[in-house]
C-alpha cells in the first residue's frame, strides 16, 4: 500500500491577542491509499486543526505535510488551493451547501471548480446522477437544501465531495448533526465510497459507533496523537 | 458560474434592485443632462443657422447668443446701412427669462418684423405680424408644443399677457417675437437694442465689410454669425465643466452603490466563500463570481437607466418643450460608467472575499 497522506511532526500555534495557544504539538501520521481512518478525541484536542492542515486550509507553524507525493507545506497558497481542488473533498458537520442552488447545482459547482479552466462548465451529468442514485437522492436532484431533511442535506454534501472523485475525503464530524438513522445511512455511504472508488477517508468523530466502521482509529489528546495504545487497528 | 450568480441575485431581490437603481441613476444623470444640453444646443444652432445675416454688430462686453444685455444704440442702424457692401442692418433685442413652467428658459426677440423677415426669408403662415405693444408672433414648433395658435395668449416678463397674432416659419432665433418698439417699451430701453444683424450684398464679402465697419465705427464688436453658430456649446458658460463633473459624479454614485451592495453580500456570504475555498476555488474564481454578479447588476442597471432616460426625455419634451437629443458618444460613455463603476465598486469586496481566511470563513456565524 502506498502512503497518500503523510504528516511529520506537525505543530500549530494560534496567537490570540498576545497569547500563544498551541493546538498541535508534534503530530506525526501516515495514511495509506484507500484507508478509512477515524480521528477521535475530546473537544479542543486539535482534531479539526489537524484536518484543516491536511486539507491545506491552514499552514502549520512547523512540520511537513505530503499529499500524494506533493509537499503541501512548501507550497504557496495558490498551489495548496490547486492541490485541494484536484485531490481533496471536504464534508462538514454543518453540511455547508449553497442554499441558493439545488442538489444538482451544488454538485455542478464542485465539478466546475474541480475542472478549473479546463472544464466545459457543464460537468458530467451522468456521473452526478450516478452519485445521487448511490446516495438515494435521485428524486431530490432539483431540490434546494432547505427543501431537504438534515440527513438528505448531508448526503448531498457527501455527493458533492465525491462527485469529482478526489483521492482523499476529509470529513469533520459528518454525523454530528444527524439522528441515528441518518448517521447510519451516511456512514454506510462513506464505506461504500471507500470500497467502490478506493477513496481515502479521514473522518473526525465523537461517535464510537461511527469510528467502529473505520479500519483504523486514531486517538488525540492535548494536540497530540496518543500512541501506540489508543491507535486501534481494526 | 452564472447559475450561482443568478441564484445569488434572486436570493436578495431588494438589494439587487437597489443596486440596479444605483447604476440606472448614474446612467440617467448622464443621458438626461447631456441629452438636454445637446438638444438645446442643437436646437439653438438650428434656429440660428436660419439667420441669413453674415455679421453681428454689438457693443464690447455683451455676450452673443445668451444675452439679455440691451446696451447698443439703434442709431448705429442707419450708419451701418451707409457702409459700402451692407445690404441690410436689422436691430434685435434678445431677452432671456425663466420658462413660464418654472423649468428651463425662454428667449424672446424684439424685431422690426418686416425687415427681419425679409432678411431671413421668413413668412407668416397664419395671422399677421406683431404691431401693438401687447402682440407677439411665435413659430410653428412653439405653437405645437404649447398647443396654442393665433388668438391665444402667452405670459412673458413674469405675468404680462401677450396676444398671439401670427405663426411664422421657418424657426429662426427666439421662438417668440414681438416688435422692437414693444420690447423697448417692456424693458424701458428706448432707442436701444442687443445687437444689429448685418447682411452683406455679397455673401463672400463678410470679412471686407467687417473691416470697413470697424474702420467707420471703431470700438464696437463685430462677429461672424457662422463662428457664433459653431461655438454655441462653448458660449454656454462652463457647460463642458458641468457635464464632466456630472459624468464623474455618476461614476462615483454607481461605484459606491454597487460597492456597498457587494460588500454586504460578502459579509452575508462569508461562510459560502469559505466553502468555495474548501472546494478548491482559486482567488481568481472567487473574484470572478463576485465581479460577474456586479456586471449582471450593472447590465440590468444600464437597461433600466437607458429606458428611464428615453421615457423621461420624451415626457419632459412633451410637457415642457425642452429638446432632448441623445448621442452615441454619450450613450457609450454612460454605458462605460455604469459597467465600469459597477465592476470597480465590486473589486474591493471581491478582493476582500478572495483574501478571507478559509477556516475563519467556515466558522463564521
Amino acid at each position: 500500500m502506498r502512503t497518500i497522506v503523510k504528516a511529520e511532526n506537525l505543530e500549530k500555534t494560534y496567537r490570540i491577542g498576545s497569547v500563544d495557544v498551541p493546538a498541535l504539538r508534534g503530530v506525526t501520521l501516515e495514511v495509506e491509499e484507500g484507508e478509512f481512518l477515524a480521528i477521535m478525541g475530546p473537544s479542543g484536542c486539535g482534531k479539526s486543526t489537524l484536518l484543516h492542515l491536511l486539507g491545506g486550509l491552514l499552514t502549520p507553524t512547523s512540520g511537513r505535510i505530503t499529499i500524494d507525493d506533493e509537499d503541501l507545506t512548501a507550497s504557496s497558497d495558490a498551489r495548496r488551493t490547486d492541490i485541494r481542488r484536484r485531490k481533496i473533498g471536504f464534508v462538514f458537520q454543518r453540511f455547508n451547501l449553497f442554499p441558493t442552488l439545488t442538489a444538482d447545482g451544488n454538485l455542478r459547482l464542485a465539478e466546475r471548480i474541480h475542472a478549473g479552466s479546463g472544464g466545459n462548465g457543464m460537468g458530467d451529468a451522468e456521473r452526478r446522477r450516478e452519485v445521487l442514485r448511490l446516495l438515494q437522492l435521485e428524486d431530490k436532484m432539483h431540490h434546494k437544501p432547505l427543501e431537504m431533511s438534515g440527513g438528505e442535506q448531508q448526503r448531498v454534501a457527501l455527493a458533492r465531495a465525491v462527485v469529482t472523485r478526489p483521492a482523499i475525503i476529509l470529513a469533520d464530524e459528518p454525523t454530528g448533526n444527524l439522528d441515528t438513522e441518518n448517521s447510519a445511512i451516511v456512514l454506510n455511504m462513506f464505506q461504500e465510497m471507500n470500497f467502490r472508488f478506493n477513496q481515502t477517508i479521514i473522518m473526525i468523530t465523537h461517535n464510537p459507533e461511527a469510528a467502529a466502521m473505520c479500519r483504523r482509529i486514531v486517538q488525540m489528546r492535548d494536540g497530540q496523537i496518543i500512541a501506540p495504545i489508543a491507535t486501534i487497528q481494526i | 458560474m452564472l447559475d450561482l450568480v443568478a441564484a445569488n441575485i434572486r436570493q436578495r431581490p431588494v438589494r439587487a434592485l437597489v443596486s440596479v437603481a444605483g447604476v440606472a441613476l448614474g446612467v440617467c444623470l448622464v443621458m438626461l443632462f447631456t441629452g438636454l444640453a445637446r438638444g438645446m444646443s442643437n436646437d439653438l444652432q438650428r434656429r440660428s443657422s436660419n439667420m441669413r445675416a453674415e455679421l453681428f454688430f454689438t457693443r464690447p462686453g455683451s455676450k452673443e447668443m445668451m444675452t439679455s444685455t440691451v446696451n447698443l444704440s439703434t442709431k448705429y442702424v442707419e450708419e451701418l446701412r451707409k457702409i459700402e457692401g451692407v445690404e441690410a442692418a436689422v436691430p434685435v433685442i434678445r431677452y432671456i427669462s425663466q420658462g413660464n413652467r418654472g423649468f428651463g428658459y425662454e428667449q424672446i426677440e424684439g424685431v422690426d418684423w418686416a425687415a427681419y423677415a425679409s432678411m431671413n426669408n421668413m413668412r407668416i403662415v397664419r395671422g399677421r405680424a406683431p404691431e401693438a405693444v401687447d402682440e407677439v408672433v411665435i413659430d410653428e414648433t412653439k405653437a405645437r408644443n404649447n398647443k396654442t395658435d393665433v388668438g391665444g395668449e402667452i405670459q412673458i416678463f413674469g405675468n404680462r399677457s401677450y396676444r398671439i397674432v401670427g405663426i411664422y416659419t421657418p424657426e429662426s432665433g427666439a421662438r417668440i417675437k414681438m416688435s422692437l418698439a414693444a420690447m423697448q417699451d417692456a424693458l424701458e430701453t428706448q432707442d436701444k437694442c442687443s445687437y444689429i444683424l448685418v447682411k452683406c450684398k455679397n455673401t463672400g464679402e463678410g470679412r471686407v465689410v467687417a473691416e470697413r465697419i470697424d474702420a467707420a465705427l471703431p470700438g464696437n464688436k463685430i462677429q461672424f454669425t457662422s463662428e457664433i453658430i459653431l461655438n454655441i456649446e462653448k458660449s454656454i458658460p462652463y457647460l463642458g465643466v458641468f457635464l464632466k463633473t456630472l459624468v464623474g459624479l455618476s461614476a462615483i454614485v454607481s461605484a459606491l452603490v454597487v460597492m456597498l451592495a457587494m460588500y454586504t453580500t460578502i459579509t452575508e456570504r462569508t461562510r459560502e466563500i469559505g466553502v468555495l475555498k474548501a472546494l478548491g476555488a482559486s482567488r481568481g474564481y472567487i473574484i470572478a463570481v463576485i465581479e460577474q454578479e456586479a456586471i449582471v447588476i450593472s447590465l440590468l442597471g444600464l437597461v433600466v437607466g437607458f429606458t428611464v432616460s428615453f421615457v423621461a426625455g420624451f415626457l419632459i419634451q412633451r410637457v415642457y418643450g425642452l429638446v432632448f437629443e441623445y448621442g452615441w458618444t454619450w450613450a457609450v460613455i454612460a454605458a462605460l460608467i455604469g459597467l465600469g463603476g459597477g465592476a470597480l465598486g465590486a473589486l474591493y469586496p471581491a478582493m476582500r472575499a478572495a483574501n478571507l481566511d478559509a477556516v475563519s470563513a467556515l466558522s463564521y456565524e
